[in-house]
């Protein structure tokens, strides 16, 4: 039987003055240390007794961690520190990425989001994470920090496994950086939980299509998929469909079928795999529908 | 294990503490503070018991280090009614009969008042959805959100 | 000045009066067990547990653990020998020679802080021999089994409880009525099912805790968050051979109950944990983890149906098997087991009966009561199969339930006769507010509307001797404070015992205050806050002890005004005469008595009425056959009906509308009542989508809420319609019966058939989540597969 301690464990809070300081802690006691924002993933994990780290390492105060720019040239960028409200109630979030907002308004409560952040989620690397399938959809690269300096992550490459991500002891992020969102694009967040809200995905499903001339369908869809594999899942072979063929209501199903048949979900607590599949499927196509009825309105 | 001096402010009163590295905000208002209207019903972010209002915005007082609260203004349960005078949120709850057992209630009170203050005249989903952190086992919720629309109506009222 | 009629209902009974302890719950003043201050000498209790289902425990070493800086006391089970059990003593404080289940209690450390005391659980060895366990109750009941409590014939055991000595088998029931065997043949439909209905939690907001300090001489204080004080009191009293009047139970709001702090479930640690520290409070606060790995269950149950009905729909037959996964020890699940035998008909008139109900140990969680104390278990099969013996004739659900629900008069299948019920009517209420007969058009093509109808009964299961008692005193500025022992958990049992006193007495509601917290020193001794059984057993003890002062009080006025009693009342307030119209109020003179003419000295003195109430007429039943003359003191009946959608692609059912009507007798506060309709139905909801305790070999894997959904604000319909109906109860004050539990009784079954008339699939047993539905429409072929 496991069960959680009454409280946090004992450990250390550090505040560094900079990133370099920081980094310099954290690369200074691998395995001892961790960076946080809301902690929403962190004191759980403490408390549960699976991290035991000597050292809290705050860096919410440190520069640009806090804030939300927008430039039509260059995208968007929202500090690791922003919480989750704060991108979801943004204006700039709501006009230019409403996708975004969407997938972080899904995430467990207005409470919880007032310390949840989208840069903790995707650090975590949970495959249920709710967030995650929209960055990835809009091409968001991390700004990390490291004991080398600044360097630049892809999500596409930053997942390794459930928990494990391409960051080293020492790395901080400090920012999500979105390059302009494609013009004319729409976007759907599904999430299926036990409740209607507020629960953890079942499986997450995040679909973004928007009208790009050098694809033969004229179209191009992003597909993120939560809860389905041990990363967050793209099912490449129904984004292919959908930008080779004429886009029709038969080639829609046919893409949800594919991305059933590209992701192998497992059985657990939440779900068996056999249901996340067939889920994959029903609300892939849910959202693609939805997604194409919007486009095709728009083109009209 | 370091310790911390933190300066804040509760319900409208200064107040200096010297906290653990690993002390939660809840533990600090319960176990240090004595105030203990703010309720534990995880400890792991999950019931919103522990709901409380943070530089005017509602969290989960066991999902923040209270060394973290360096310098806030914090306003809890104790804190909702001014001068004696219920906040419409208590009013309208009692009013609706939304409290049983009453171990959720503060959380929920506190919750109810951020939507308010962010969105005074929520609709019946928007309800729903600011108070889905907020487990309730007694009422069914129901007498709950009808408690949010009077109080969104009673403080309409009282605006004009 | 016009006498009153004394078979009036006087105000504030019937009202809607606010909840007495509204303020104090909205301002964050109430004072709840984890609440109170003990200052800097409060010492802190962890528990070391059981990581094995079935064990022998070989050896406890706690000498490292008591040498870690802080820690007061290591505390095992040596030395409490003694046993707890409220119907059957099967339990030590501390498990001493073996462990039943995972997260059985071996040892307790006291310490400074509660992180210490964490620590300390580390450095606790413990040598076990694990044995094979028993994780069903079917398997547990065969000779096959492992035996889990080869003591079992020695154990202590109330007189109505039958344990069989060399088996699993805590108890077994059996009613035996008619002739089941032949009424098959003149059957036109038989209908034959098995459910398992899983492990549920019950979930309060707040989790358990105690705190205990033993003074010098022995004596004990308890604290704690307790729907129980004085049973308590008595079990723990017991379990250590001390008695019960050095025992003392302090019981301040309770966050939550449903059952699960009913008896006693954790409290005894904090004790025997507290009794090596004397002087010091010692305090066990449960993490909401630990809650749902140790915390009383709502017991699962493997449940046989078979019935039949002729070609009219008249039920002539049934034939059920209960095996109830008891768990590792029976605070209750024996009379769980009882109240389901008893009652095992459901609320219908069947002439031939057969009913063999087990409670069987098994490695699992320890079976407590939980709302409704077996009956939602044992509806959530019974009233699918009646709904497809309808299906079967042809008949209309509802009709076929309106045929065959019992009412007053009918013979049950105890063989006591049914008192006046209202549950025809309930029936048709609930129809008519479903608006049954309408066809309502789906959202949308990948939906299914379907409505669905399930109707209850449950009696107070209980001792049949359960008693209650309540004493009134007066203040000097004529308020009347009330001593009661039922506990307040949500339900509104003190406003309402407010309610009845004001009008008892005859004085406004807001003058009537309620002694709190209860303590055994103090308080009036109350049986338990369980069954639904307060505003009726309570409720008659309170009105007898307001009638006590008052006849006290207008015994003093009477002779102060040299008038007759029968001509003297009191009204709001006042002692008033019908003859001479001449008033008084009630301050002063029900502490300082009145004076004589002349001042001739003084009549009177403080007043403090006293009373109390014991069911004395139920009766034994007949151990072979379960017939007896008064099997139980009464029945609340209800029917509730529910609207469902179902959406096709994601198995998703969602509630459009959900109706309860149920006959109270009397409600005393009917907002009260409705609160608890609702309440009741959302959690009956709860249970009916999301809710399983997963138990793998023994082990909670889902024990916290990001595993264990409950309903949230997102789930609750948003329609609900709750309906009172009232048929007097004749020994209920003012005719009122309970509500609390019943409210969820049906809603599993209303929902199961209303799936089904959406669909035509039946998912079986609960819960009905978005993924077995779907699964289950896979399995029909009504959706896709993968
Ligand atoms: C009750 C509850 C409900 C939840 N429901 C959901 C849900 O519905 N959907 C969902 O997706 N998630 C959910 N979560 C998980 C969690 O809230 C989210 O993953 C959240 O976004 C994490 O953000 P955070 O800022 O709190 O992360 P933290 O806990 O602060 O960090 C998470 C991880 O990221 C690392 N990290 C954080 N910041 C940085 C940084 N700047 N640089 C490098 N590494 C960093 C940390 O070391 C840690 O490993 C839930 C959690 C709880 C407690
Ligand atoms: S105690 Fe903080 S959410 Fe439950
Ligand atoms: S009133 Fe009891 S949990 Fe909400």
């Amino acid at each position: 039987m496991h069960s959680a301690h009454p409280g946090l464990p004992e450990f250390d809070y550090v505040k560094p003055a900079s990133l370099a300081e920081a980094s310099a802690f954290l690369k200074a006691h691998v395995g001892e240390a961790r960076p946080f924002m809301g902690g929403t993933d962190t004191f759980v994990r403490m408390r549960d007794g699976f991290w035991k780290e000597k050292y809290l390492v705050d860096v919410k105060h440190l520069e640009g961690m806090q804030d939300i720019t927008y430039d039509p040239a260059a995208g968007l960028v929202i500090g690791a520190a922003v919480n989750m409200n704060r991108v979801v109630a943004s204006p700039l979030v709501k006009e230019h990425y409403p996708l975004l907002a969407e997938a972080a308004h899904s995430v467990a409560s207005y409470q919880l989001r007032t310390r949840a952040t989208i840069v903790g989620n995707i650090c975590n690397a949970s495959p249920a994470g709710d967030t995650t399938g929209a960055c990835i959809a809009f091409d968001a690269r991390l700004k990390v920090h490291g004991v080398d300096g600044f360097r630049f992550e892809p999500l596409q490459t930053f997942f390794k496994g459930p928990g494990k991500t391409v960051l080293q002891p020492g790395d901080i992020v400090v920012s999500i950086h979105f390059p302009p969102a494609p013009r004319g694009a729409q976007g759907k967040y599904i999430k299926l939980g036990r409740n209607a809200i507020g629960d953890l995905s079942i499986v997450g499903i995040t679909v973004l299509g928007y009208p790009d001339a050098s694809s033969s369908s004229g179209y191009r869809f992003k597909i993120a998929l939560a809860s389905v594999a041990p990363t967050p899942f793209v099912p490449a072979p129904a984004e292919a469909l959908l930008a080779e063929k004429t886009i029709t209501p038969a080639l829609l199903e046919e893409a949800a079928q594919a991305a059933m048949d590209a992701c192998k979900p497992i059985d657990d607590v939440r779900s068996s795999a056999v249901y996340r599949k067939a889920m994959v499927r029903n609300l892939t196509h849910k959202a693609l529908v939805d997604v194409w009825g919007r486009l095709s309105a728009a083109a009209r | 294990m370091s310790l911390h001096r933190i300066n804040l402010k509760i319900n409208g009163v200064a107040e200096q503490v010297d906290v653990a590295s690993n002390t939660t905000l809840l533990q600090m208002l319960r176990d240090r503070l004595a105030l203990t209207g703010t309720k534990n019903g995880c400890a792991a972010g999950e019931c919103g018991a522990c709901t409380v209002m943070l530089n005017g915005e509602p969290i989960n007082s066991c999902m923040i280090l209270a060394v973290e609260c360096e310098g806030a203004d914090l306003v809890t349960i104790e804190g909702l009614a001014k001068d004696g005078q219920l906040d419409v949120v208590q009013q309208a709850i009692i009013d609706q009969g939304g409290v049983q057992c009453g171990f959720c209630t503060p959380g929920i009170l506190i919750s109810a008042r951020a939507l308010l203050n962010r969105n005074p005249d929520p609709t019946d989903y928007e309800i729903r959805d600011a108070l889905v952190g907020n487990l309730c086992r007694c009422t069914g919720y129901v007498p709950i959100i009808a408690a949010v629309k009077q109080a969104a109506q009673m403080q309409k009222q009282a605006a004009q | 000045m016009e006498k009153s009629d004394s078979q009036k209902i006087p105000q504030p009974v019937g009202e809607n009066v606010q909840r007495i302890d509204a303020l104090e719950k909205v301002t964050g003043s109430a004072v709840f067990g984890d609440d109170i201050q003990f200052g800097p000498g409060l010492l802190h209790a962890r528990i070391k547990r059981s990581p094995h289902p079935h064990a022998l425990i070989k050896k406890i070493d706690g000498s490292k653990a008591l040498a870690l800086p802080g820690v007061k006391a290591v505390v095992t089970g040596e030395g409490f020998d003694g046993y707890l059990g409220l119907y059957l003593q099967d339990r030590h404080i501390f498990a001493t020679d073996r462990v039943r289940y995972v997260g059985d209690p071996v040892a307790g450390v006291a310490a400074t802080t509660e992180e210490i005391a964490e620590k300390a659980l580390d450095l606790i060895d413990v040598e076990y021999e694990v044995l094979p366990a028993v994780f069903d109750p079917e398997y547990g009941a065969t000779p096959e089994a492992p035996l889990l409590h080869p003591d079992l014939k020695n154990y202590a055991v109330a007189n109505f409880i039958f344990p069989k000595a060399d088996t699993n088998i805590s108890n077994h029931f059996r009613i035996r009525k008619g002739d089941t065997s032949s009424a098959w043949a003149q059957c036109a439909a038989v209908v034959e099912h098995k459910y398992r209905v899983p492990h549920i939690q019950h979930v309060p907001i707040e989790t358990h805790v105690a705190v205990a300090r033993v003074d010098d001489r022995g004596k004990i204080t308890l604290w704690g968050s307790s729907q129980s004080p004085f049973a308590q009191r008595n079990l723990i009293a017991k379990a250590l051979h001390i008695s019960q009047s050095d025992v003392e139970v302090i019981a301040p709001y309770v966050g939550g109950g449903f059952g699960c702090k009913a008896g006693v479930s954790m409290e005894a640690l904090a004790v025997a944990i507290a009794m090596k520290v004397r002087g010091r409070p010692v305090k066990l606060l449960l993490t909401r983890e630990e809650e749902f790995h140790t915390a009383f269950v709502r017991q699962g149950v493997v449940a046989y149906f078979k019935m039949g009905c002729d070609k009219d729909g008249k039920i002539l037959a049934m034939e059920n098997r209960y095996y109830w996964d008891g768990g590792a020890y029976t605070e209750y699940g024996v009379n769980i087991t009882r109240a389901s035998g008893y009652s095992g008909t459901g609320p219908y008139r069947v002439p031939n009966v057969s009913v063999d109900s087990f409670c069987v140990y098994t490695n699992h969680p320890v079976g407590g009561p939980m709302r409704g104390f077996g009956m939602p278990e044992m509806h959530a099969g019974l009233e699918q199969c009646v709904d497809e013996l309808a299906h079967a004739i042809k008949m209309d659900p509802a009709e076929i339930r309106l045929r065959n629900c019992v009412r007053g008069g009918d013979i049950i299948l105890t063989g006591m006769k049914m008192h006046p019920t209202g549950l025809s009517e309930c029936i048709q209420k609930a129809r008519e507010a479903i608006h049954w007969d309408e066809v309502h058009p789906a959202s949308g093509p990948n939906k299914r509307r379907g409505k669905g109808m399930a109707i209850m009964w449950k009696a107070p299961a209980m001792s049949p001797n359960a008693g209650s008692s309540a004493w009134v005193e007066m203040n000097e500025d004529g308020t009347a404070t009330v001593g009661l022992g039922g506990q307040e958990i949500g339900q509104g049992t003190f406003t309402v015992m407010a309610q009845i006193a004001a009008g008892t007495l005859g004085i406004p509601f807001e003058n009537v205050r309620i002694a709190r917290p209860v303590d055994t020193d103090y308080s009036p001794y109350e049986w338990q806050t369980v069954a639904s059984r307060l505003t009726w057993s309570m409720g008659n003890a309170v009105m007898a002890a307001a009638k006590d002062a008052k006849r006290q009080i207008l015994e003093v006025v009477a002779e102060a005004w040299k008038e007759n009693i029968d001509d003297l009342d009191i009204v709001n307030g006042n002692v008033i005469s019908y003859k001479t119209e001449e008033s008084i109020s009630l301050q002063d003179i029900t502490i300082y008595g009145m004076p004589r003419e002349n001042f001739n000295g003084w009549i009177g003195g403080p007043i403090v009425g006293r009373g109390k109430f014991m069911p004395t007429y139920v009766t034994g039943l007949d151990p072979e056959t379960g017939q007896g003359e008064r099997s139980v003191v009464h029945y609340t009946t209800g029917a509730q009906a529910v609207e469902v959608e179902v959406d096709l692609e994601t198995g998703r059912v969602e509630v459009i509308k959900a109706v309860a009507a149920f006959d109270v007798g009397k409600a005393i506060n009917p907002k009260l009542v409705k609160a608890q309709m609702e309440g009741g139905l959302v959690q009956g909801l709860s249970t009916a989508f999301f809710e399983t305790l997963r138990l793998k070999d023994g082990v909670v894997i889902n024990p916290s809420f990001v595993d264990y959904r409950i309903a949230t604000s997102s789930d609750a319909p948003a329609d609900i319609e709750s309906i009172i109906v009232e048929t007097a109860q004749d020994d209920g004050p003012f005719g009122a019966r309970g509500i609390g539990e019943h409210s969820l009784v049906p809603t599993v079954p209303a929902v199961a058939n209303a799936i089904y008339a959406a669909t035509g699939v039946r998912v079986g047993a609960p819960p009905f989540s978005a993924e077995k539905v779907f699964l289950a429409l896979m399995e029909a072929g009504l959706v896709k597969g993968v």
